[in-house]
């Protein structure tokens, strides 16, 4: 069994932050887990459906973040400890049953846990979802550590059914894609029976618009219930309060910040040398505490991740007790900027400032230190040798080439296929103010252009075509993947269909949500807890939509998937193409790999670059002799360069 | 106690597996722990970097110039990080096989010759060790092993304290049984190597 769910209370293991944070839900006896994959969140839901089967409880990766709060918080209200798990743009999905939750509550413990990226590493913003527990004035917890991650996530639950009320828990890319020392507890068994009651303690209590009162009614219960959650904060042990009463300066910390102030204290040979406060509990804080923290000290540093929102509350109370203090933190750019994640450094000159003392300095060697800038060459972003996705970019390309002087205008989204909208890092561009400038593509790192977030692109597409109707030379695409395709497109296409918007809508289906480390989409055969289950049509979706325009070409083809995407480029209405191919890690990982046969005959080899071109990054050109070449250790087999090649050039034998 | 140490290298080369390796067995050890992995987009060929740190921690990352141990699996990577983790204390141990980016195989850049990158590393970090990581691991049976024997080419800098045999169950546990005796010859051909090169 995979170790986070082993029956060894006490014993002492690496955990990720997600590990701990799914053992936590197991040691609560969770009888429900349920979740959309988005880095740095989804192995919450990867380790909770592996230890399903064997512990005797569901796990499911809904269609989208949506559906998973939906089927969550049905589980909850039945008495089911549920855990929902998402990274932070699907709380944006799943925002309108989020907000409205708290107005009813529920009878079995209920977490929400939610992964922020700072410094957005993985993300399309470095939002601060702790404002949206306050947003829908729902209790949130923070963990600093691994250790924490999972006993907080333990405690969640019994405060959750307690209060009747779900908890937020949030983590952040340094908590839940780090590992730490974790100590096990016991896997308990929950202490609800689960049944239904229709008026659970109140009048249709699961009925936000019913009596008493609708739904501004249920909002002054939920009001009620602050002083409630305020007392579970301020008596919380997740939040910790060490006066010293010879310092008139304090550091105030939540989450991961909490972690660092620690490390730059213990750096700085200053623990103990001033007030502190660590808040776990971050909404509602501990307004007590705060206080006291207010009156001993005169000078607070607060470290949290994102947005000042406890140092706003800080700074309000100051001022609501009339006290003068120096509040510094996210909102004093000297000290911490108000953007990008925290680091040990930074926060190591934050504390430091603070206390007035001077960190070892470390002498370098300049001129080392230059030249290590002039060496370096960055190493982009690519997609995988072999990826599906390099056929359908090389099919699109192609067909964009021979369109010429028509504008092709290609949206794109979420997936590994956004690489598509990157570019090159040591490529140099000259953006103009021309609005109408066209761009060649050189290779499918710049091909789309437009990258939001999942979905957005066939909705752009729409809206350009609109734009753009006096000029039906002038060509729009989009594309999508296959888990986007099913998570967020599906209205849009229904859409697209009804006003037969002349776009043509791209779906690249490599059977597997990838990116996020391949989950399994409505296309891979197999659910969240890895048992065998039929597979979604992508087609007959489309053609139950009345899609009029539908094509379909395997990927790897790419006189068939060119011939596909012109034909529906062509095509006077809305079309949907569907390039298909399985992402090339997952046939490896299940086939195993062979010694690749693919070579480049040199003699032959006009030095063209076309194989270059397809962005495989086992293709590699030799400037000096002007030759292609196949790195051996990279590549698969797919045969796409050799398909690009004039003449022949690239053989496999 | 405080043992700082950052594996670097790209994706498929195996820094995370090596970092959670060491970092159990330092648990293992009776130490606490943290690993920090800072990776971007790419699943395969990416750059990664894993923060290992050991001791009286907190937090998962190391600051600036304070990494004890540098493990370079592939050399652009060791330069990138060397620059801004490696410690004028501290050690490098460079794996001279390169991964060109794809911004160099599509001739957008070119790629420093691994001569210059050890040089610059020599004048930012106080030892660098040249294990030829990726022929070793070769030579003993399997590329891919490239990770472990870079592993054992940290133990073998001295600085990690505790029994190697800790770490050698760790590795054990960590893969199929039939590769056992091979990543153990991989650790000890790494150990020895750098032993001989810092002699």
């Amino acid at each position: 069994m995979n170790k986070v769910g082993r029956d060894e209370a006490g014993l002492k293991t690496l955990l990720m932050g997600n590990e701990a944070i799914a053992r936590g839900a197991v040691e609560a006896g969770i009888k429900v887990g349920v979740g959309y994959p988005g880095t740095p969140s989804s192995e919450v839901g990867e380790v909770l459906g592996e230890l399903a089967p064997e512990l005797g409880f569901y796990f499911e990766w809904s269609l989208n973040e949506k559906v998973a709060i939906d089927v969550a918080s049905g589980a909850a209200l039945t008495g089911a400890r549920t855990l929902v798990m998402m990274k932070n743009a699907g709380l944006n999905v799943a925002m309108d049953t989020f907000a409205t939750l708290p107005y009813t509550g529920t009878r079995g413990g209920l977490v929400v846990v939610v992964a922020d990226d700072p410094g957005a590493h993985y993300s399309s913003t470095e939002q601060d979802t702790r404002v949206l527990s306050q947003y829908a004035e729902m209790p949130c917890l923070e963990p600093k550590d691994q250790q924490q991650a999972k006993d907080m996530t333990a405690a969640a639950f019994v405060l959750s059914e307690k209060l009747e009320m779900p908890i937020f828990l949030r983590s952040v890319t340094r908590l839940s894609h780090a590992s730490g020392d974790v100590i096990l507890g016991g896997i308990g068994e929950a202490p609800l029976e689960v049944g239904w009651n229709k008026h659970f303690k109140h009048p249709f209590r699961w009925a936000v618009y019913g009596p008493p009162g609708g739904a501004a009614g249920r909002h002054g219960w939920l009001k009620e219930q602050y002083p409630a959650f305020l007392a579970e904060s301020e008596n919380s042990p997740f939040n910790k309060l060490a006066i010293n009463p010879d310092s008139r300066v304090a550091v105030v910390s939540s989450g991961m910040g909490t972690s660092y102030v620690n490390d730059a204290l213990t750096a700085l040979k200053q623990q103990g040398a001033c007030s502190v406060l660590e808040i776990g509990f971050v909404y509602p804080p501990p307004v007590e505490k705060m206080k006291q923290i207010l009156q001993a000290a005169d000078s607070i540093l607060v470290v949290e991740e994102g947005n000042p929102m406890l140092e706003n509350a800080l700074k309000e109370l100051a001022s609501d007790l009339g006290l003068k203090k120096t509040i510094v933190g996210r909102s004093t750019k000297a000290v911490i900027p108000a953007f990008n994640e925290l680091n040990p450094d930074l926060v190591m000159k934050a504390v430091s400032g603070l206390l007035g003392v001077t960190i070892p300095t470390v002498k370098l060697d300049p001129a080392s230190l230059q030249r290590a800038e002039e060496l370096t060459v960055p190493r982009s972003s690519a997609l995988c040798a072999g990826c599906p996705h390099l056929g359908s970019y090389a099919a699109l390309a192609q067909v964009m080439k021979k369109l010429k002087d028509d504008l092709v205008i290609v949206n794109g989204d979420i997936g590994c296929y956004e690489q598509g909208g990157y570019g090159l890092a040591a490529q140099v561009i000259t953006p103009t103010s021309d609005a109408t400038r066209k761009y060649p593509v050189s290779s499918p790192y710049e091909i789309l252009d437009t990258t939001y977030v999942m979905g957005s692109g066939i909705g752009q597409a729409m809206g350009q075509r609109r734009a753009l109707a006096g000029d039906s030379s002038k060509k729009v695409a989009a594309v999508a993947g296959d888990s986007t395709f099913f998570h967020a497109c599906l209205p849009a296409v229904a859409g697209a269909s009804l006003y037969n918007t002349d776009i043509t809508f791209l779906v690249l289906d490599n059977s597997w949500t990838c990116m996020t480390g391949h989950q399994p989409s409505p296309r891979s055969s197999v659910d969240g807890m890895g048992a065998k289950i039929d597979t979604l049509d992508i087609a007959a979706v489309c053609k139950a939509m009345s899609v009029k325009c539908l094509k379909t070409a395997n990927a790897y083809n790419l006189e068939e998937a060119t011939a596909a995407v012109r034909e529906a480029i062509d095509f006077p209405g809305f079309a949907v193409v569907i390039l298909s191919g399985e992402c090339m890690l997952q046939v490896l990982r299940r086939d195993g790999s062979k010694e690749p046969k693919t070579h480049v005959v040199t003699e032959t080899c006009i030095g063209c670059k076309a194989c270059v071109r397809v962005g495989c990054p086992a293709t590699l050109f030799d400037p000096k002799t002007k030759k292609a070449g196949i790195d051996p250790l990279l590549c698969v087999d797919c045969g796409l360069c050799a398909q690009v090649c004039p003449v022949s050039a690239i053989v496999t034998e | 106690m405080e043992l700082n140490v950052m594996i670097c290298g790209v994706g498929g080369q195996g820094s995370v597996r090596a970092s959670h390796i060491l970092a159990e067995a330092a648990i293992n050890a009776g130490e606490r722990a943290r690993v920090g992995e800072t990776f971007g987009a790419a699943m395969r060929g990416g750059k990664v970097s894993s923060h290992v740190r050991i001791g009286d921690v907190y937090g998962p990352l190391i600051r600036e110039r304070s990494a004890d141990i540098v493990v370079a699996q592939e050399p652009l990577e060791g330069l990138r990080i060397g620059q801004k983790f490696a410690s004028p204390q501290g050690v490098v141990v460079l794996n001279p096989a390169p991964v060109y980016p794809v911004d160099v195989s599509t001739g957008n850049a070119e790629y420093p010759p691994i001569e210059e990158i050890e040089k610059t590393l020599r004048g930012l970090a106080g030892k660098v060790a040249v294990i030829e990581g990726t022929r070793i691991a070769g030579e003993i049976g399997n590329p891919r092993s490239m990770n472990i024997v870079m592993l054992g080419a940290a133990y073998g800098t001295g600085l990690i304290t505790f029994d190697r045999q800790i770490l050698l169950d760790v590795i054990a546990a960590a893969f199929k049984p039939k590769f056992k005796e091979m990543n153990e010859q991989a650790f000890l051909a790494g150990e020895k190597a750098c032993r001989d090169v810092l002699r």
